[in-house]
């Protein structure tokens, strides 16, 4: 049997906060981070409420001790690098240099957030436009490349992008590289900052709620978008204890599978969605009855949670876990929302309680379930499925358990 | 990596005629505006006219592609979907953007949004050959496809059982990003002639491309056109640090410089980028030298049309004139060295056999 791979660091900015206090402050209190946009500038910032973290660029570069204006860093970058700061709070840096690193990240429109402010200026006929060190930064990759050479992290980085599962996917390729023995340790997640682009695209696409969004209910009528990272350090158990590194979960079984249905929507009984979660956990060598708490994709879209609702059913038929989507809480964060909501769950399993879905009021019809609508304590979980689907027919699922 | 992988079957989109392999290179074909298009073949082969009108450019070349050499490969089944684009379907994520600009944020048409998500063509791949199994995208400049290939071998050394995987680049130079590049002096000030981008290797920058190139790939050694012993990326090395990751690739592979007898390199016409490449092939001094680089321009995913020259001339036993850049006797191409740079320094080596 292939060695344990297990999470020994974890880093995370949101609209919930910074860091793993703020966060699970924030849960326990049932506390949405969802609020009118400050820092987006968009004709529609009034109309829409998002997920949007609450420090400014020039707080997170001052975070990151770098000028904080006409330093080509976006605030996808930004986010990204604070979320890897935290990360790497109480772990020695020395070994990112000192044995084989890989940084696989995840981006859905690389620096829109920025770019889109200037790009009539790029294109226009000025060779040197204002905002000349922002020119190349739309590419996914331009925070992977930033923050590699920031840490010094080697010798293996990448840039994954897979619509709403990217995050998701990076951890699995981190898990594959580091049980072939490839590297000694991942730093994988992901990061998107909040863009007029993707607002106006999942606009045009009339799948944003201008209210609170409320996934897994009849009356659901959209997502709200979100920004943020999330980074997880993973690493093999003996690894872990080699170094004396605490062991914050063991990353116990994961699956990507397509649809192979439609660009935008997913199968519409959810068998996309049921053979990822049956097949990530067959993988971590568990029964659908060991799963104590699903961490839904969720994103409160008609098409989503008819799909998911359906999976779920039909996987756990008559003995559904615990689920909620925590959605509500920092918006749907795009590329960086697999590993930030694999976090929460993390989170939850350590400190044995459980995220209630928010603002759920009636269940949807022809579907016996519904989600755990309000927080519970005390509870044993053992392990935790975390699903993440995007475009493109696009479906992963992580196990995680208590270590 | 232990075990070795095949090239299946290759296929590629690109400024020459290479759709139709027996074309390739009758006649070549060259652009002297220091950007090469690829040659749109005939998409409604694979997709539907409805569908055609809707599509960018980068999709119709992207299934295009991917699904002939599906059928180049004559199997049933593909068991997983890997690609790499550094820029997705930039047409139109420009359409979007400057709609939404214009617009002022109201009355967007969604179909650009979507076809902007970059594993957009991925997703086609699948419907269209029903592989509901594993599919992944990477969008990390030069290196997009190089990792797609690298997830693939990966992939086919976690399993004992017969395995065939779809794995792709492809990338389209629209008039915007190359004024983009140019104001950050990716190109040659110069207009040259792209059959001659070589020879202006002493001033800085290269030349635009495009195009879209897929191969099936397996861990079954029958009837395929190469093996791919090793690959390596480099996110940002130097030429002693690329020199010494060859020489390792060598080692564990038991050969010497010796037996190298023909290297395809993606020199691309820059001057710090042709420095690089007389340090790397001073150790080859007996090995063949080809390039690609003048033949498709450059571009992300330019390593994707490096890898299905690379199969092709290896299961040819030939190496076509116009690729080389210096010519030793040899009597057949037995192992080979491929070597991709960037104008940033993205790194990309392969150690391929033949091994009919």
């Amino acid at each position: 049997m292939a060695e344990k791979i297990v999470v020994t660091a974890i880093g995370i900015i949101s609209a919930l906060g910074y860091g793993q206090e703020e966060h699970i402050a924030a849960l326990r209190s049932s506390k949405s981070g969802m609020r009118y946009p400050r820092y987006l500038q968009s004709v529609h910032a009034k109309e829409f409420v998002v997920g949007e973290a609450d420090k400014s660029d020039k707080d997170l570069a001052a975070l990151m001790d770098l000028p904080t204006s006409g330093n080509g860093y976006t605030r996808t970058t930004l986010l990204a690098l604070t979320a890897v700061k935290d990360l790497l709070k109480n772990t020695d840096i020395e070994l990112l240099h000192k044995e084989r690193t890989a940084f696989i990240n995840a981006d859905t429109v690389g620096g829109m957030c920025s770019v889109e402010n200037m790009y009539m200026d790029f294109i226009g006929p000025d060779t040197k436009p204002e905002n000349l060190e922002y020119i190349d930064t739309l590419d996914c990759s331009d925070s992977t490349r930033r923050i590699s050479k920031y840490y010094k992290i080697k010798p293996f980085e990448a840039t994954i992008s897979t619509a709403c599962s990217s995050s998701a996917n990076a951890l699995i390729l981190g898990h594959r590289m580091i049980t072939q023995g490839l590297v000694k340790r991942a730093i994988c997640g992901g990061c998107d900052a909040l863009s007029r682009f993707t607002l106006n695209g999942f606009n045009s696409l009339k799948n944003v709620d201008r209210n609170l969004c409320r996934p897994f209910d009849q009356n659901r009528m959209g997502l709200n978008l979100g920004e943020g990272a999330g980074y997880l350090m993973l690493e093999t158990e003996a690894s872990a204890n080699e170094r004396g590194a605490e062991i914050l979960a063991v990353f116990s079984g994961y699956a990507n599978s397509n649809d192979a249905y439609h660009p935008t929507a997913p199968s519409p009984h959810g068998e996309g969605a049921y053979r990822t979660m049956k097949e990530a956990i067959e993988k971590a060598g568990l029964r659908t009855g060991d799963i104590s708490y699903i961490n839904a994709h969720g994103t409160a879209t008609q098409n989503n949670d008819q799909s998911e609702g359906e999976a779920i059913e039909t996987l756990f038929t008559d003995n559904i876990p615990y689920f909620s989507s925590t959605k509500p809480y920092t918006g749907h964060t795009l590329a960086a929302a697999g590993v930030i909501e694999a976090i929460l769950s993390i989170y939850g399993m350590q400190q044995s309680f459980i995220i209630p879905n928010l603002n759920f009021e009636t269940r949807m019809e022809g579907m016996s379930l519904q989600p755990t609508a309000t927080l519970k304590e005390n509870i044993n979980i053992a392990h935790i499925l975390s699903n993440s689907f995007g475009f493109g027919g696009n479906n992963v699922s992580l196990v995680f358990s208590k270590s | 990596m232990k075990q070795p992988i095949y090239i299946k079957s290759a296929c590629a989109i690109s400024p020459q005629h290479s759709f139709n392999k027996e074309e390739f290179g009758k006649p070549w074909t060259s652009a002297d505006t220091n950007l090469l298009q690829a040659i749109q073949p005939d998409h409604s082969q694979y997709i539907s006219p409805v569908a055609i009108r809707r599509m960018s450019k980068l999709l119709k070349m992207g299934i295009s592609s991917g699904m002939q050499c599906v059928k180049e490969a004559g199997i049933n089944e593909i068991h997983g979907i890997i690609t790499g684009t550094g820029q997705g379907s930039t047409l139109d994520m420009e359409q979007f953007l400057k709609d939404m600009i214009r617009l002022n944020e109201e009355a967007l048409n969604p179909t650009y949004f979507i076809q902007s998500t970059n594993n957009s063509v991925n997703g086609w791949l699948a419907m269209l050959t029903k592989c509901t199994a594993y599919n992944q995208t990477y969008v990390h400049r030069g290196l997009s496809f190089d990792l797609a290939l690298f997830d693939a071998m990966l992939m086919l050394n976690e399993t004992t059982a017969t395995k065939y995987l779809l794995v792709g680049g492809f990338d389209n130079m629209t008039d915007e990003y190359y004024i983009i590049k140019d104001k950050i002096g990716y190109w040659k000030k110069d207009r040259i002639n792209s059959l001659e981008l070589l020879l202006h290797n002493r001033s800085a920058g290269t030349i635009a491309g495009e195009g879209s190139a897929f191969v099936t790939v397996t861990n079954n050694p029958e009837d395929t056109m190469c093996a791919l012993h090793s690959i390596e990326l480099l996110p940002d090395a130097d030429a002693a640090e690329t020199a010494l990751t060859i020489n390792n690739i060598l080692q564990a592979n038991n050969l010497s410089p010796d037996d190298i007898d023909t290297i395809v390199c993606g020199m691309n016409g820059d001057k710090d980028n042709q420095l690089f490449f007389d340090t790397i092939l001073a150790d080859y001094p007996n090995a063949t030298i080809a390039a690609y680089k003048h033949l498709c321009g450059e571009y992300d995913t330019a390593s994707a049309f490096g890898t299905w020259v690379t199969a092709t001339i290896i299961k040819n036993n030939h190496v076509p004139e116009e690729l080389i850049v210096k010519r030793n006797v040899q009597k057949k191409i037995q192992n080979a060295l491929y070597c991709n740079r960037t104008l940033l320094n993205q790194t990309t080596i392969m150690l391929l056999s033949n091994n009919q």
